[in-house]
């Protein structure tokens, strides 16, 4: 089953930095996307998130890791272009 | 057509206005946004030195202008903002914190800086609250700041750090002035410049000097969950690297390298600061930050400053802000020398 593997970083915390103690991880099936979650992801891997300059500060940011038939790739994306289902995946714990 | 151009870098907008590959209506608007920026930079210059000469020859207490607005909203655990307008006179702890906290660091910039909010000219300073479940993060969007009530595990509600809530307004204050970008060296220095600021407003808040202060960033949005484990912050500007930091960072320019996240980056000039302050001794908004201060604001928007760039303005101000007294470069100067700048 092909599944996409989430990551949250980043925020005023630093998650998921180098020595961080606070990470946020998941993984979602792809095939368990509602139609709309699996355009929108499609299109954030096609666009890659698009890279203009945000002047969002302390966000938290997406980092998606996807394989397929096709090999496996990453991106890594805003948290405001990332649909709520992927959001929802990933639990933030200590370590 | 209408264009929102303000956060944008005048020689950026003056680029889009030659752009041949845009239609002559969306050249013409980017020429406009570039022509009224240029503008609206002189204005605000100008009211940032009228009001720090005001603050100079006129009896204290007497301000040029009214103090910013301050409101807040609540977005009622969803993430559409700013959320439902909360009024002053509400019972949420929440609301009632941010509007003390927001207030103050208003007074902050005001009193200590001469600055008229964010912006130096009296941009009303808007807060959402409760924002999303459990939501262990607050942000600056460009716009207003927000925050997460906190899993209650790992954080506890994030207006509860009055530091970070300096920290987020400060990203207000450099988006206004030095415009750093968020990559890279000057996104640690972007970083660092909230955390220098959210501290000292902290210390200032409870009247510390600086061996008084504890340096610590957001000691009080600690969960029980991360205080078990032997985090009692998020960073400690007094010691980067050390354990009992939720984040670690590092000390020294040589293990800096580009891509890092800015809230890593940051601990170098975070540590600078703070040797700075504490070898300058007495209360750190008095010399080190007004020095840290001018390096921010008083020169063009630099987005992609390095550190050094940023340690060699630092020496620069600190002789000729304070010519009289030469320990206060001394300690500048060594402060950044010990951290590899
Ligand atoms: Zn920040």
């Amino acid at each position: 089953m092909d599944l996409l593997v989430v990551e949250r970083i980043g925020g005023l915390a630093g998650f998921g930095g180098p020595g961080a103690h606070v990470r946020s991880r998941g993984q979602v099936a792809i095939a368990r996307l509602s139609e709309a979650d699996r355009r929108a992801v499609e299109e954030l891997f096609r666009t890659r998130g698009d890279s203009r300059p945000s002047a969002v500060r302390d966000g938290f940011s997406y980092r998606i890791s996807r394989t397929t038939s096709a090999g496996s790739e990453t991106i890594e994306v805003p948290e405001s272009m990332v649909p709520a289902s992927l959001v929802g995946c990933v639990k933030d714990e200590l370590i | 057509m209408s264009c929102q151009c303000f956060i944008i870098p005048t020689n950026v907008l003056e680029r889009f206005a030659k752009d041949k590959t845009l239609s002559q209506e969306q050249r013409k608007c980017f020429a406009d946004a570039a022509q009224f920026e240029k503008h609206w930079r002189q204005v605000r210059t100008a009211h940032g030195k009228l009001s720090a000469a005001a603050g100079a020859i006129l009896p204290s207490g007497i301000q040029v202008a009214a103090p910013p607005a301050v409101t807040v909203a609540d977005c009622n655990h969803g993430t559409t903002l700013p959320g439902t307008p909360v009024p002053a006179s509400t019972a949420d702890a929440t609301a009632k914190r941010t509007f003390v906290e927001t207030r103050a660091v208003a007074d902050f910039y005001q009193n200590v800086f001469g600055r008229n909010s964010v912006d130096n000219a009296g941009k009303t300073l808007m807060s959402s609250i409760h924002f999303s479940v459990k939501y262990n993060n607050a942000f600056w969007n460009g716009t207003q700041m927000t925050y997460g009530d906190g899993d209650g595990n790992i954080f506890i509600d994030f207006t509860k750090a009055n530091d970070v809530i300096g920290h987020e307004l400060t990203h207000g204050v450099t988006q206004f002035s030095a415009q750093l970008a968020y990559a890279n060296e000057a996104g640690g220095l972007n970083e660092s410049i909230s955390d220098v600021f959210g501290s000292m407003f902290r210390q200032w808040r409870a009247n510390q000097n600086v061996t008084q202060a504890d340096w610590l960033i957001g000691k009080e949005i600690m969960g029980p969950g991360a205080v078990a484990k032997g985090y009692t912050c998020l960073r400690d500007m007094a010691n980067p690297a050390a354990k009992h930091c939720l984040a670690p960072q590092p000390t020294n320019y040589s293990q800096y390298k580009n891509g890092m996240d800015p809230h890593y980056s940051s601990g170098i000039p975070n540590f600078a600061f703070y040797k700075a302050a504490k070898a300058i001794g007495g209360k750190s908004w008095e010399k080190a930050g007004k020095i840290w201060y001018a390096a921010l604001t008083d020169f063009a928007p630099r987005p992609n400053m390095k550190m050094k760039a940023f340690a060699n303005r630092t020496r620069t101000l600190a002789k000729t802000m304070f010519p009289g007294d030469p320990s206060v470069f001394a300690a500048v100067n060594s402060a950044w020398i010990a951290v590899g700048r």
